[in-house]
């Protein structure tokens, strides 16, 4: 259309009535529908599985853990692989306030755990993103990697948090008198925390902040340029992901009954870089989906013993693959990039 | 590992349980393999009340894996003993097998699927304390199902609905040190061990009755699990003038320091080494010099001249024909025999409820006549049971390593909880 008349000028505003009169369906709306349709029904479906609604459960609460790591990479250009860090040490504080203060209040606990997120995650931002220099995605990534994996080599040694072993029998989260254990109620409990932190994660990229973050994603000298500080932005998003990593993390050791060095390491930080990944980050629901996809293949193929040993390995082609040939995800073959970024600002405005 | 032939079928499982329970009956051993979340045996008939579903839960992959193939495989064995003589009360046990993978972390879920999944009657397993500690509250706990573990640890687990049925401190120690002190002459114990939770424990312990019995501790002192140079402690055994090793040094690190305490010429000049965890297992491990006039205290060893082991010893090696994996004490195979066939007693005791209340109620002061070393008895309110106790010594003839029995205790008392 506009493309056919000769002056650049004068077709561009026909040409942007033309898109505006185009009634987009939203795709990436109706995907997040209908998986918190999913979700709803869950446990009314599955109520009789016990253990597939912990395995549910579990499912969503690396989901939370999948966002955080999304709000970094997806929206704010930090790979971090540091996620792993901020949810085990979350989850080591409420395995340790449970065992050694007898302690375990729903409204105590999961606060102090994404205190704890929050607070950790400063630290690395203020070493990792406020020093003197820029940093390079590089150098953020081997940070937050080099300190998860010092952080899990430390634990695995020290007797007080169970060294090796990690620390078992960690006491039931409590609401009052009212204790959680696997399923139902521990299952509507997380997923009303996920509705929240996910309600909330969506709100701040929608907002002008989040257009801030798009654009220093597209071009941060540009943005720096513009007056903004650049890494105060980054850094806050960081923080806010570390809370939420916290938050995750307790829940997974209410949840699992166990917390260990294994829950720290690079190799939990590494699955959340693929969940992210392969549902398609920059979308929130995308590493939702990534999270459901690999968990529970994972709980379906453990059992065949042709595939256990080599699981990582497949693990790391899908990686390989999504990377090389679909760097959006899976939900990038549904929604366009337009929606995946989307729109700032009142529809209609020049 | 001789099951893995056992092992190859695929999920998804139902319509492979199926089609296995058909073919099962024309089984000569009539026993299937069916793999759905693990691995499960079922038994060739059934009850109108449906099995007793006991769930196994030990390494059998991992650095603890022989010890953990030899407890599933005692359990097969003695499982299906019972179900050939008629179950418990006219019901079969089916068996239910989950890895626990030698590392808690994947022990913790996989254990939950017994409980949540097979909805499991009991839990029979775990060798280290590491792994009892993380399970037991997915099964006691969140999971309010009984639990039975079979490996000889340092004590002090008091946990209600957990029964433990290998020896304690107090049943490994409180003959074995006198008989070395009076009988033996020793006076200066010395007490290398590994860095983690039994050695630390049982020394405690063990440093109590050596005391009170007149010996002295010249020193104990732990090491990394995989520390391959102990000059240092060679040195402090002659300079000390130790008489006895009370050794509890384990793989890795104990190869290079059974080499070097031989090397260092203790046992040449008379000195004693005694270790509490060596079974029929351990004999190959180091060359035959190094085992001689080794002390050894445990609740069964292959030696026990009675017809019923004698008799268990056959039978197993009729089903496991070649196995490397032995019926031995060390390895819990002995407290896994123990754990079945007093839940056994304890059911039929109930009349065949299988409610956990039910169970441990009966449980608590269960009895077998028979086992390998002798019967057992639970001490009442004490979680714990009695056993009859065997110091054995290590002797070497014509170059092969084997055990004499050289005294027996009956009904040695658990001292816990």
């Amino acid at each position: 259309m506009s493309r056919a008349t000769p002056t650049g000028t004068a077709s561009a505003v026909p040409a942007f009535r033309v898109v505006v009169a185009r009634r987009r369906v939203p795709v990436l709306l109706l995907i997040e529908l209908l998986v918190a349709l999913v979700l709803l029904v869950v446990p009314f479906a599955l109520a009789e599985r016990i253990e597939l609604i912990t395995l549910m459960t579990n499912v969503l609460i690396l989901s939370m853990l999948a966002i955080s790591f999304d709000l970094c990479w997806g929206y704010s250009g930090i790979m971090s692989f540091g996620q792993a860090f901020f949810f085990g040490v979350s989850g080591y504080v409420v395995a340790l306030v449970g065992r050694d203060l007898a302690f375990s209040q729903i409204w105590g606990t999961l606060p102090l755990a994404m205190l704890i997120g929050l607070v950790l995650a400063l630290l690395f931002a203020l070493f990792l993103l406020l020093g003197r220099r820029t940093p390079t995605p590089i150098f953020v990534a081997l940070g937050t990697l080099t300190g998860s994996y010092a952080a899990e080599r430390l634990v695995s040694g020290w007797r007080y948090v169970g060294a090796g072993n990690g620390l078992s029998s960690v006491k039931l989260l409590q609401a009052g008198s009212y204790e959680f254990v696997e399923g139902v109620p521990f299952y509507l409990l997380v997923l009303g925390l996920l509705a929240v932190v996910y309600l909330g994660a969506r709100v701040l990229v929608r907002s002008q902040f989040g257009l801030v973050l798009a654009g220093l994603r597209q071009n941060e000298d540009r943005l720096a340029f513009f007056g903004y500080h650049v890494q105060l932005f980054k850094a806050a998003v960081f923080a806010v992901a570390g809370a939420i990593a916290g938050l995750s993390g307790a829940l997974y050791a209410y949840h699992q009954g166990f917390i260990g060095p294994g829950n720290m390491g690079p190799a939990l930080s590494t699955i959340v870089v693929i969940y992210a990944l392969l549902g398609g980050a920059g979308t929130l629901v995308g590493p939702v989906l990534g999270t459901a996809f690999i968990e529970i293949l994972s709980y379906w193929l453990a059992d065949i013993d042709v595939i256990k040993p080599v699981w990582p390995i497949v693990l790391g082609l899908v990686l390989l693959l999504v990377v090389t040939f679909q760097p959006s995800g899976l939900l990038g073959m549904l929604v366009s990039t337009r929606e995946r970024i989307g729109s700032y600002g009142r529809r209609g405005r020049a | 590992m001789p099951h893995d032939n056992d092992r190859t079928g695929t999920r998804p499982g139902i319509d492979r349980r199926r089609f296995l329970t058909g073919a099962g009956a024309l089984a000569a051993a009539g026993w299937i393999g069916g793999v759905a979340g693990g691995w499960v045996l079922r038994p060739r008939w059934a009850h109108a009340a449906g099995p007793i579903k006991m769930g196994i839960a030990t390494d059998i992959t991992g650095p603890i894996a022989p010890s953990g193939n030899a407890d599933w495989q005692v359990a097969q064995f003695t499982v299906e003993q019972i179900n050939e003589a008629g179950g418990i009360l006219g019901r079969p046990i089916e068996l239910f097998l989950e890895d626990t993978a030698s590392d808690p972390r994947i022990a913790v879920g996989n254990v939950r699927r017994l409980i949540q999944t097979h909805r499991v009657d009991v839990v029979l397993g775990a060798i280290t304390s590491a792994m009892r500690q993380a399970i037991k509250d997915p099964i006691v706990n969140r999971g309010r199902t009984l639990y039975i573990y079979p490996q000889l640890y340092e004590g002090q687990e008091c946990t209600k609905y957990l029964f433990c049925t290998g020896p304690t401190p107090a049943q490994q120690v409180d003959n074995l040190i006198p008989y070395l002190i009076k009988e033996k002459g020793r006076k200066r114990f010395a007490m290398p061990a590994a860095n983690y939770v039994w050695p630390q424990l049982l020394n405690k312990y063990t440093r109590r009755v050596i005391e009170a019995n007149g010996g002295e501790v010249v020193f104990e002192e732990y090491y990394p699990l995989d520390q391959a140079e102990y000059s240092a402690t060679m040195g402090k055994i002659r300079d000390g003038r130790v008489d006895c090793v009370f050794n509890t040094v384990i793989p890795p690190g104990l190869q290079p320091f059974m080499k070097q305490l031989y090397e260092s010429g203790f046992q040449r000049e008379g000195g004693i080494v005694t270790c509490v965890y060596y079974d029929e297992g351990l004999l190959n491990y180091h060359p035959p010099q190094e085992m001689d006039g080794l002390y050894s205290c445990l609740d069964y060893f292959q030696a026990v001249d009675d017809p019923f082991s004698r008799q268990l010893q056959e039978g197993y090696a009729k089903k496991f024909p070649q196995t490397k994996y032995l019926f031995s004490a060390g390895s819990a195979s002995t407290g896994m025999y123990r754990g079945i066939k007093l839940y056994e007693a304890a059911v039929k005791e109930t009349g065949g409820k299988l409610g956990r209340e039910e169970v441990a109620a009966a449980f608590d002061h269960a009895k077998i006549a028979q086992g390998p070393g002798g019967g057992a008895e639970m001490v009442p309110g004490k979680m714990h049971c009695r056993m009859n106790m065997y110091i054995a010594v290590c002797r070497v003839e014509g170059g092969k390593p084997h055990y004499d029995v050289i005294r027996r205790y009956d009904m040695v008392d658990p001292k816990e909880c």
